[in-house]
């Protein structure tokens, strides 16, 4: 009904305030200044998992599905929507430090399309060790390519049977923590001729043969998680790793699978843009305030912009998520939110920045570095252009192609 | 507390307000501004929907309707013809000056005469206390002089002259001359001269003051969301139909994207209406918040009504089609409430006292 955050939640965000103060900022700091990313054996991720981070939405198998189901309802109308609950989190996550955010343990990007597409026995294989993690663990999602990145349509990562197998051969390119996964979620295509229609997913885990040359790019920001790239050298899966099993494509539901989670987090990646925005706001009032430059109306006139800005970016993640807990279409709105959020963190690190003056010149100020974190959110999980593409073809029948 | 969906009543209120608009408002726009005033007629059947006194508390005969539902009625008014919503609410946002620093005694003498009577005009002015521009007050002692240069109504039988420490009531000693008027003429439009007017009461209240101001910022705002509103879909539709160089014009990417940046301007600057209302109903500050929905409403809409002009190419330029329209009402609105530097400064000094972090919206991140 409202946008108002139940005390659960609330006290969810305190807690992660502590966290972020004392651990995630200073980590992110740490990884920038070091340039790599924070290493899997680091006690951090430790500490998440017994702190109860990293846990899968599924359920598990046991106990009757009725009771489940009923539990749940019971806590939808006391908590708040979980995609309102979670979209603040992922903003004050941001906030602290959203490289660092992105590296936590967990099951990854691919959870949705598991969760939405996958069998009964490939959520229990690969989603219950999430369901209470005993150390911690990653998933991995791969679908950008060399040569194929907001088109997913052109991926060429090949797919071809062999027997009950499948072998994969390809490249797949900025994979956020893959090197250190379970199990990655590889997209790939039985005929590039097809399109979308020849997609298919496949859970490849950690040390099949074929699966190497891990590579961990070097990054103008957000250095604390890694993107990696790594290549399928006649990687051998198994049929059972195919995502949903084979019948499942046979209504050509290949591409949506993908695009199904990517709908549901595209305002979690913007209100990561308004986090870091708004941490970059703070900073930025902070040394406007030690350094007697708030007299200066012209100054006071671009915080004022900033502020706004990134206001209407967080009212505009929070109604699409408000839609998504209501189980109403919210493809725009959540384009909508993707498109505006990340330009207007970006404005307010670039003021940042300015009201530092030379002092951003140095390289060693926390602004400097949300200057240079922000701009990957214009990127991931679709371009600002992209966006614009999606809500123009609900909005004036733009033609695919 | 936030709330996007208004709920049933104001949902009901809004669809009667829609229907009105669209029936009578968007048909008849072109006559309003030619006459510069609303026929009797529409005047009361605008009164017969029984929206007089939605904000007047109960205990006064009011509908107890707050903020949140008035700027969902402004603004599907706007949609129609912000001109004539300027008209059909006589009180207008003179109301706030009244309840904000005169209480419930002001609303009951100055108000409650006026509720039955659709043709009662108070008239809402914004002092700006700089006595050394050309067109603009001086109050010294319990009189004020000087010119204001514009006002969107053609007569008015009392002024709320509004500034920072307060506000003065005036009933004589001036005069309007009726203008051209730029845009919402459907209002009318007049200078108003002020000579030795008298002073009739005075409230200093700064705190007061600014809430009523914020509540003005938010009534514009409101109405220009509708402007922006109805610019952006007229545009939209028609772009989707006019065909250039072999497909609508809207399948080029270049108005593709303006299209969809046009739409998302307008979502935005309604969020922090309905943000900023829903703290001024909640009882919360909400003046920085109004003043950043009030710029935000400025800027979204001289960047959506010039655009819908431009998709219409020269048909837009003409005044058989209401874009230009909109694109008058969208300036000239903005130049109401004190205007948006007035705006962008509140909501900057807001930011310059704060010692804590950035709070964004009504759901706040409280520490």
């Amino acid at each position: 009904m409202d946008f108002s955050i139940d005390s659960a939640t609330q006290e969810r965000i305190e807690k992660l305030s502590e966290l972020g103060r004392e651990h995630v900022r200073p980590l992110g700091i740490e990884a920038d200044q070091l340039g790599r990313p924070t290493p899997p054996d680091h006690p951090y991720f430790e500490k998440l998992v017994g702190m109860g981070y990293g846990r899968t939405r599924y359920k598990g198998r046991k106990g009757p599905a009725d009771s489940a189901k009923k539990s749940s309802d019971r806590s939808k109308t006391k908590r708040m929507g979980r995609s309102r609950a979670s979209l603040l989190l992922s903003e004050q996550m941001s906030y602290w430090d959203r490289g660092v955010a992105v590296s936590a343990p967990g099951p990854g990007l691919g959870e949705g399309a598991i969760l939405s597409m996958g069998t009964e026995d490939q959520k229990e294989r690969y989603l219950s060790p999430f369901i209470k993690l005993d150390k911690p663990r990653w998933g991995a999602f791969a679908m950008t390519e060399p040569a194929a990145g907001s088109d997913v349509a052109g991926i060429q990562t090949r797919a071809i049977k062999d027997g009950d197998n499948w072998v994969l051969i390809g490249n797949k390119s900025f994979s956020g923590n893959s090197s250190r996964s379970d199990f990655i979620l590889v997209w790939a295509t039985v005929d590039p001729s097809l399109g979308r229609g020849g997609h298919r997913a496949f859970l490849v885990e950690r040390g099949m043969p074929g699966l190497q040359d891990f590579h961990i790019e070097k990054k103008m920001g957000l250095k604390a998680y890694e993107s990696t790239s790594f290549r399928l050298e006649e990687c051998r899966v198994p049929g059972e790793n195919l995502l949903g099993g084979e019948a499942y494509y046979e209504s050509r539901a290949g591409f949506k699978g993908a695009m199904a989670t990517f709908n549901a987090t595209r305002p979690l990646i913007a209100a990561m843009a308004v986090g870091i925005g708004r941490s970059a706001l703070d900073e930025s009032l902070a040394f406007a305030r030690d350094n007697q430059m708030l007299d200066d109306p012209r100054i006071r006139d671009r915080l004022e912009r900033v502020t706004r800005k990134l206001r209407a970016a967080r009212l505009l993640c929070l109604k699409a998520a408000w839609l998504a807990d209501h189980q109403l279409a919210n493809i725009v709105e959540a384009s909508m939110s993707k498109a505006v959020a990340p330009t207007a963190a970006f404005e307010a690190t670039s003021l940042g920045m300015e009201l530092l003056g030379m002092v951003g010149g140095r390289g060693d100020h926390l602004i400097e570095k949300l200057f240079r974190d922000v701009k990957a959110m214009d990127i991931v999980e679709g371009t600002g252009q992209i966006q614009r593409v999606v809500m123009a073809r609900q909005l004036v029948g733009l033609p695919h192609g | 507390m936030f709330e996007l969906d208004p709920g049933e009543d104001i949902t009901l209120i809004v669809d009667m307000v829609q229907r009105f608009a669209s029936d009578i408002l968007s048909q008849q726009y072109r006559d309003f501004e030619a006459d510069k005033a609303l026929p009797e007629a529409v005047l009361n059947s605008y009164a017969a929907l029984g929206l007089g006194a939605m904000e007047l508390p109960e205990t006064l005969g009011g509908a107890g309707l707050g903020s949140r539902a008035k700027c969902a009625v402004l603004e599907e008014l706007g949609h129609g013809d912000p001109g004539a919503a300027l008209a059909l609410d006589g009180i207008g946002p003179a109301l706030y000056a009244i309840a904000e620093l005169g209480g419930d005694n002001a609303l009951e003498n100055i108000i409650l005469p006026r509720l039955d009577n659709p043709a009662a005009r108070i008239a809402l002015i914004w002092d700006d206390g700089k006595p050394q521009k050309q067109h603009s007050l001086q109050r010294t002692g319990d009189q004020y002089n000087g010119t204001v240069p514009w006002l969107p109504c053609s007569d008015a039988d009392l002024l709320i002259i509004l500034d920072r420490q307060g506000a003065s009531v005036v009933d004589s000693g001036f005069a309007f001359t009726p203008l051209k008027g730029s845009g919402l003429r459907a209002a009318g439009a007049a200078e108003v001269v002020l000579n030795n007017a008298p002073i009739i009461e005075r409230w200093d209240k700064p705190a007061a003051a600014a809430r009523a101001l914020a509540k003005w910022q938010l009534y514009i705002a409101a109405l220009l969301v509708g402007v922006s509103r109805v610019a952006a879909d007229t545009s939209r539709e028609y772009a989707m139909e006019r065909v250039a160089f072999g497909k609508p014009i809207a399948h080029h990417q270049a108005l593709a994207f303006l299209i969809v940046d046009m739409r998302t301007a307008v979502d935005s600057s309604r969020l922090l209406v309905q943000d900023a209302a829903c703290r001024a109903d909640a009882g919360q500050a909400f003046e920085e918040a109004a003043a950043t929905a009030f710029v935000e409403a400025i800027e979204s809409a001289l960047f959506v009504t010039p655009n819908a002009l431009q998709i219409f190419g020269g048909q837009g330029f003409m005044q058989d089609l209401p874009l230009e329209k909109y694109m008058r009402e969208a300036r000239t609105l903005g130049l109401l409430a004190g205007g948006i530097d007035l705006a962008k400064e509140i909501a900057g000094q807001a930011l310059c006292e704060l010692d804590s972090t950035v709070e964004l919206s009504a759901l706040a991140l409280a520490e």
